[in-house]
């Protein structure tokens, strides 16, 4: 190994268990880890445009745009208020309809912002039943990793794979969102097997949920109708955008910049207050990981690795299930993201000896169902466990580790049968 | 678990930032607490009444009749007010208003008791001298709900809309209130 190596290596393995750590922002360590590799000219000046990713961090910035605005119009909680009333007080169909929509809008919004807006609700209908809200909170994470799993633009994971492999949305869709849908649906029947003794509640309280439930008004979420709809028509014209953005030849990251003007241009909304709203510190963060990624790619070690590794696996079916694998465990331990920054010039450079294209969605796979693995495994997790936590609702490692693993098991297992049957048998 | 639960909170802080406080604001503004979703049972009624309470609106009786309740109705004749007739005019004076007060007592009683009866309620009626403020602050402890007039105990002007004893009477009480 020669110092460079020596030092990006090191350099990746410190930012790496800083993030792990939390001890600070991981914003901040991995702009630390890529500043040193630039101070070092371990990546020179020049290829920085190379390996900073703007297909992916222009995407995330125009979703962000477009989901910070529409949050202004009352459209989430409208959507929460409304499946409340549709589950009409019963157990299990609060189950099955929040994971639903849970899944739905994390295949297309950032699971974050999702399970931040439908959690409160949850929590409130749940004890309105008067039932364990567990079951709830547990399906409502694994809906929001299997949803965001479903397309090109539900989880950072598949924006990076999407853009590094030039995969289109429709591709995600077909690969992926048929393996999301059933995975949803084998994940329900487990978190029900699991809890249906506490999935039920009296005829009276029934009633009285019914009553309780009527008196609130959706309409009363909504804080500016004129935004409501805008962000409504503005959301479908960006998914129709996508679901033609590879026969129009545009960039994915093109369609989100034109949804975002679009609902800035016609809402009038004050663009400095939207653009505070932007998450920069996860704009940063992607910058810098792929700083440090970049580095390991320049000195030449990932083309090793993948040397290394394709010495050893002989067959596009024994890499998937490596490669599902081993994302899997390893998001349920380490955040996806930087997992996958470091996995995708890995199997890109894999590619000279294997066809990758099934290749992709294996780590796509891995890496947003390995995060239902643990409870740090995806931020959706930590979001609400921790509004749970504020909430009075205690779920602990264990509580989550029992249900997360096998969901784990269950869905990757499935997604690698369905994986294998289309690209190896 | 301390150190599960610091974790979880660092890396919630990291990820949701102040985005939580926001939702949760305007989630408050339209979801009911827990105090407001227990619906009070309601099984007597305390409503008072006096000379300046003239006009009680159908809506009310509709309302009250709701709850299926014992109502007692209450006419206070106001002693502090008698007592000055008394020392200022003669014996006479105050015994001539006290004879006026409680008619027109009887009489706003049994119209009242008369439309509370005929939408199937059980009605009691009092009448008698004390504190207009006080006593029904102290007998509206043993009552599960309020019914009282904006007019109760003063005349009500476009500039003050509710009696100042109506405000002190349901500053002081816990119990559901029904103003009219």
């Amino acid at each position: 190994m020669t110092p460079l190596e020596v030092f990006a290596l090191a350099v990746f393995i410190f930012t790496y268990a800083l993030i792990i750590s939390e001890r600070i922002h991981r914003t901040v360590a991995a702009m630390a880890g890529g500043s040193l590799v630039l101070l070092a000219n371990v990546v020179p000046w020049e290829k920085v445009p190379v390996y900073l990713d703007l297909d992916t961090i222009l995407l995330l910035a125009g979703m962000m745009i477009i989901v910070n605005t529409t949050r202004l119009s009352g459209l989430f909680e409208y959507i929460a208020i409304k499946t409340a009333k549709f589950a009409k007080g019963e157990p299990i169909r609060v189950l099955i309809l929040f994971s639903v929509v849970t899944a739905l809008v994390s295949a297309f919004l950032d699971n974050v912002t999702t399970v931040l807006l439908l959690t409160p609700m949850l929590i409130y209908i749940s004890r309105l039943m008067e039932v364990n809200p567990l079951p709830f909170l547990l399906s409502e994470i694994f809906a929001s990793n299997i949803g965001g799993m479903a397309t090109l633009i539900g989880d950072p994971p598949n924006i990076m794979i999407g853009s590094a492999a030039g995969l289109s949305f429709n591709e995600f869709l077909f690969n992926m969102g048929l393996i999301a849908f059933l995975d949803l649906i084998l994940m329900i029947f487990v978190v029900y097997l699991a809890y249906r003794k506490v999935l039920k509640v009296s005829k009276e309280k029934k009633e009285r949920i019914l009553r309780t439930l009527g008196n609130l008004d959706e309409r009363a979420a909504i804080r500016d109708l004129a935004l409501f709809r805008k962000s409504i028509i503005t959301i479908v014209v960006v998914v129709l955008f996508f679901f033609v953005h590879d026969k129009l030849r545009i960039e994915p990251a093109v369609v989100a910049l034109f949804g975002a003007s679009l609902i800035l241009f016609w809402s009038r909304e004050n663009p400095e207050g939207i653009l505070e709203k932007i998450e920069w510190a996860t704009l940063f963060f992607f910058g810098g990981l792929f700083l440090i990624v970049g580095s390991l790619v320049e000195t030449g070690f990932i083309g090793q690795m993948a040397q290394w590794i394709t010495s050893h696996i002989h067959s596009e079916g024994e890499a998937i299930l490596v490669i599902a694998w081993l994302s899997a465990l390893a998001s349920a331990v380490i955040d996806n993201i930087p997992f996958t920054a470091t996995m995708v010039p890995l199997i890109k450079a894999m590619g000279m000896s294997l066809n990758t294209y099934p290749l992709w969605w294996a780590l796509s796979l891995g890496a947003c169902l390995g995060g239902n693995g643990t409870a740090i495994g995806a931020s959706a997790n930590v979001v609400v466990i921790g509004i749970a936590e504020r909430e009075g609702i205690k779920i602990t490692f264990m509580d989550f580790l029992k249900m997360g693993i096998i969901v784990m098991i269950l869905t990757v297992g499935a997604g690698v049968g369905i994986l294998w049957a289309r690209y190896v048998w | 678990m301390g150190l599960y639960s610091s974790f979880i909170g660092r890396k919630f802080k990291h990820i949701a930032g102040k985005k939580y406080e926001d939702i949760i604001k305007h989630y408050r503004e339209f979801l009911l607490t827990e105090e407001e979703r227990q619906i009070p049972e309601i099984r007597s009624i305390l409503m008072p009444l006096d000379r300046y309470v003239k006009n009680i609106p159908t809506e009310l009786y509709e309302t009250i009749s709701a709850y299926e309740a014992r109502t007692l109705l209450v006419y206070i004749l106001d002693s502090h007010v008698f007592e000055l007739v008394r020392q200022t005019l003669s014996p006479e004076a105050s015994e001539e208003f006290r004879r006026r007060e409680e008619i027109m007592g009887e009489e706003l009683l049994n119209n009242v008791a008369k439309k509370l009866e005929s939408y199937g309620l059980r009605v009691q009626r009092r009448i008698f001298f004390g504190n207009k403020s006080d006593d029904v602050i102290r007998m509206a402890g043993n009552y599960d709900m309020l019914a009282i007039s904006r007019n109760y105990g003063a005349e009500i002007t476009k500039t003050s809309p509710l009696s100042p004893l109506v405000l002190k009477i349901i500053q002081h009480l816990e119990i559901p209130v029904i103003v009219y």
